[in-house]
């Protein structure tokens, strides 16, 4: 029977007297000058074993004893399996190593697959009304923000959204929608908002050379409508926000820095006007930017530049299929060189700035200059 | 700054905390609590919470004696499902109602003090020193005087209270504490922190202003075409006007942090201690951005070295100033030490990060 030199306080001052405990039969006894007490030793409580720092035995009645003797603590203690467990996992560092594997691990999955198949979850069982009035109060913020009303005649609205239903169910596709036209400077574009609402920009109408381009861009976005796109991506960048700040949670103690997560909005704002790029730096030497330009010269719609006659000055304006729209509808004139709007990468590639401060890249895919479209 | 020990009295004697915290020891707490935080979805956090904290405090010692942290992990987890809950409403809310976070927020600011009164009561109930529990003796309505009042003061006067009610802010937090019975007084020279904050400001600025106008200069000599950053540092074109900002932020913060803890310790005394703070703002300064530039250059596997190393510097810069042998004891109102929150029967000793 060994004895465990211990601390003991009363708990009711802060005086320390040095104690020996001695546990026999289940009684734990603590013995020192003037000081003999005798407990069950079921009924006294003990801190938890983290590293080598000492322990704590809270007696019955409000005394403690404190003793750096962790192993005799476990042994006339009695431990729980999941306390040993963890201690084990704390205390060796092979185990440190597998966790720092695991967490590797766990993070990917948990980002790549997880996240995903929660979001999946999660956008089933998000109710319909509540999804409807994400996409309204979606649609009102870019009203307010980057779009106006439609300036296509409301004939040619009702005879595309006709033609869209048509083909919708020619399809067999019950995915319900909704066709809004908007009038906005992002362009020829279109893009789908939760709970289906589609909007198409007036640019792209009008830059089509038949209602058949158009409904292909629709029926793409329809697509995505169908997949519940923009909502996943919407959850999608919430939980990775989520996961990121409950991974970091001290560091902002240590450095000073603050985690910030984008906000939901400024997330829809970047998934419905398409994706950000870096923007970079060009060369000295003046290139000639006459022609067509695209985001990737697949793509049916883009800028023209147009030189004016003051030598390396353009116009710019929006092209589509048919033709373009008048020269400086996007820009009336530039220098580009020397114009922070834009960054000349090479002869062949340069980046626009939008007017939200991101930049999407465009390459020259045609150096002949295209007709001004008739104004339908 | 004069030294502490130089107005030591004849029966005062000086105590250096001891910290045997080490990095190795507590990158592998760590780990594995962010292993089982995982694993668990994020339940585990509260007990993580709880063993952290008891490492921290059990590897601090004051005058011989260690620490001790006692808090239900299931007090905790309570507190962040609701905390969880109330955040999600919130969110789903206002994304669907937008009008409906003006609400919130009114709510929250009237409900903030009272969840500051809860946490720190919380916190300080289920930390002990010698077998006696601390606490935090405050009401609710104290800290809605400091909380609510006094910040629409600050509101009121465009931010310039801001420094007096750090000041009165600080001073409330440390006089409402106490240890057993002893309480602890604490007079903040609002003054002293006008001082502070005001240096503070220059000293962002001196870093800022030069920093941006250097990089301001810089980027309009980019687009006149004289200079041209190669393709493969364009990157630097953005970096570098967001770099100085962040440096004279940093600095600033550093500063404020090491000349106001300094301040706030060597006001506060009760129960025949006294306290002295002794950081450099220097020296604290280059210790968070070796902590930014280590923890960014490991992804992350740093951080435990980096509160370690941020740990043992503040503490190595405490000392408590004790006069005679004085002798704190048990306030009756609180529960034995040792006996978990929940035993205490209330129901709202929920834990908040406030």
């Amino acid at each position: 029977m060994s004895v465990i030199e211990a601390g003991y306080f009363d708990g009711r001052s802060s005086v320390k007297r040095p104690v020996g405990i001695v546990v026999s039969r289940g009684r734990m006894k603590i013995i020192g000058r003037d000081l003999e007490q005798e407990f069950d030793a079921r009924l006294v409580r003990r801190s938890l074993r983290i590293a080598n720092t000492p322990r704590w035995l809270y007696l019955p009645g409000g005394g403690a004893c404190v003793t750096s003797d962790n192993a005799a603590v476990d042994r006339i203690t009695r431990e729980r399996r999941y306390e040993r467990v963890l201690h084990k996992w704390e205390s060796r560092p092979a185990y440190a190593a597998l966790a720092v594997a695991l967490v590797v691990g766990m993070l990917w999955l948990l980002v790549d697959r997880g996240v995903p198949v929660a979001v999946e979850r999660i956008a089933e069982h998000i109710p319909v009304e509540a999804e409807a009035a994400l996409g309204r109060e979606t649609l009102r913020a870019l009203d307010e923000r980057m779009m106006r009303k439609s300036t296509l005649p409301g004939s040619r609205q009702d005879s595309l959204r006709a033609k869209f239903a048509d083909m919708a169910r020619a399809a067999g596709e019950t995915t319900p929608y909704s066709l809004e036209f908007r009038q906005s400077f992002i362009g020829a574009n279109a893009f789908a908002l939760p709970s289906g609402i589609i909007v198409v920009t007036d640019d792209l109408v009008r830059l089509s050379r038949s209602d058949d381009e158009v409904l292909g861009v629709l029926a793409h976005e329809l697509g995505h409508v169908k997949h519940r796109h923009t909502m996943r991506r919407l959850l999608e960048g919430s939980a990775t926000a989520l996961i990121i700040a409950g991974v970091t949670g001290d560091v902002a103690s240590t450095t000073s820095l603050a985690a910030a997560a984008p906000t939901q909005r400024e997330a829809l704002a970047l998934a419905a006007a398409g994706e950000t790029r870096e923007p970079s730096r060009g060369e000295g030497k003046r290139i000639d930017f006459t022609g067509l330009w695209k985001e990737d010269c697949e793509q049916l719609y883009g800028l023209q530049f147009k030189p004016l006659e003051k030598q390396g000055v353009y116009s710019v304006s929006l092209c589509g299929p048919a033709g373009c729209l008048d020269p400086g509808t996007y820009r009336p004139n530039t220098t580009v060189q020397g114009d922070p709007t834009y960054d000349v990468l090479y002869a062949e590639e340069i980046l626009i700035k939008q007017p939200r401060g991101d930049s999407t890249s465009y390459v020259k895919c045609a150096s002949e200059v295209m007709p001004e479209v008739p104004d339908r | 700054m004069t030294s502490p020990t130089a107005a030591l009295q004849a029966d005062e004697r000086l105590v250096h905390p001891e910290f045997t915290g080490t990095a190795a020891e507590y990158f592998r707490i760590w780990i594995v609590n962010l292993f089982f935080t995982l694993a668990t979805l994020g339940i585990y956090s509260a007990w993580a919470k709880v063993r952290k904290r008891r490492y921290f405090y059990g590897s601090t010692r004051l005058d011989g004696d260690s620490f001790d942290y006692f808090a239900s992990p299931k007090a905790i987890l309570n507190g962040r499902i609701i905390a969880l809950a109330v955040f999600a409403i919130y969110a789903l809310a206002g994304e669907l109602y937008p009008q409906s976070r003006y609400a919130f927020w009114a709510v929250a600011a009237l409900a903030f003090p009272w969840l500051v009164v809860r946490a720190l009561a919380f916190n300080s109930r289920n930390s002990a020193y010698r077998g006696l529990r601390f606490d935090f003796q405050a009401t609710t309505k104290q800290a809605a005087r400091v909380y609510i009042g006094m910040l629409a003061v600050v509101a009121l006067t465009a931010g310039l209270a801001f420094p007096w009610f750090m000041a009165r802010q600080k001073a409330f937090v440390v006089s409402q504490h106490a240890f057993g019975t002893s309480r602890f007084e604490c007079e903040l020279p609002a003054r002293r922190f006008y001082g502070i904050y005001i240096r503070a400001t220059l000293l962002f600025l001196a870093f800022a202003i030069p920093g941006v106008a250097l990089t301001g200069y810089l980027t309009f000599k980019q687009y006149d075409g004289s200079i041209s950053l190669p393709q493969a540092f364009a990157w630097l074109a953005w970096l570098l006007p967001v770099l100085p900002v962040y440096i004279g932020y940093a600095v600033s913060y550093a500063y404020v942090q090491a000349r106001s803890t300094n301040l706030l310790w060597s006001k506060v005394r009760g129960g025949g201690l006294r306290f002295a703070s002794t950081l450099s703002a220097r020296k604290l300064m280059k210790l968070y951005f070796g902590n930014v530039i280590a923890i960014a250059c490991s992804a992350g596997l740093l951080i435990p070295w980096a509160v370690i190393r941020t740990l043992r510097y503040r503490l190595a810069n405490f000392s408590m100033i004790v006069a005679g042998s004085p002798v704190h004891h048990m306030n009756p109102s609180l529960a034995p030490v040792g006996a978990s929150s929940q035993e205490l029967g209330d129901f709202f000793n929920v834990d908040v990060g406030v």
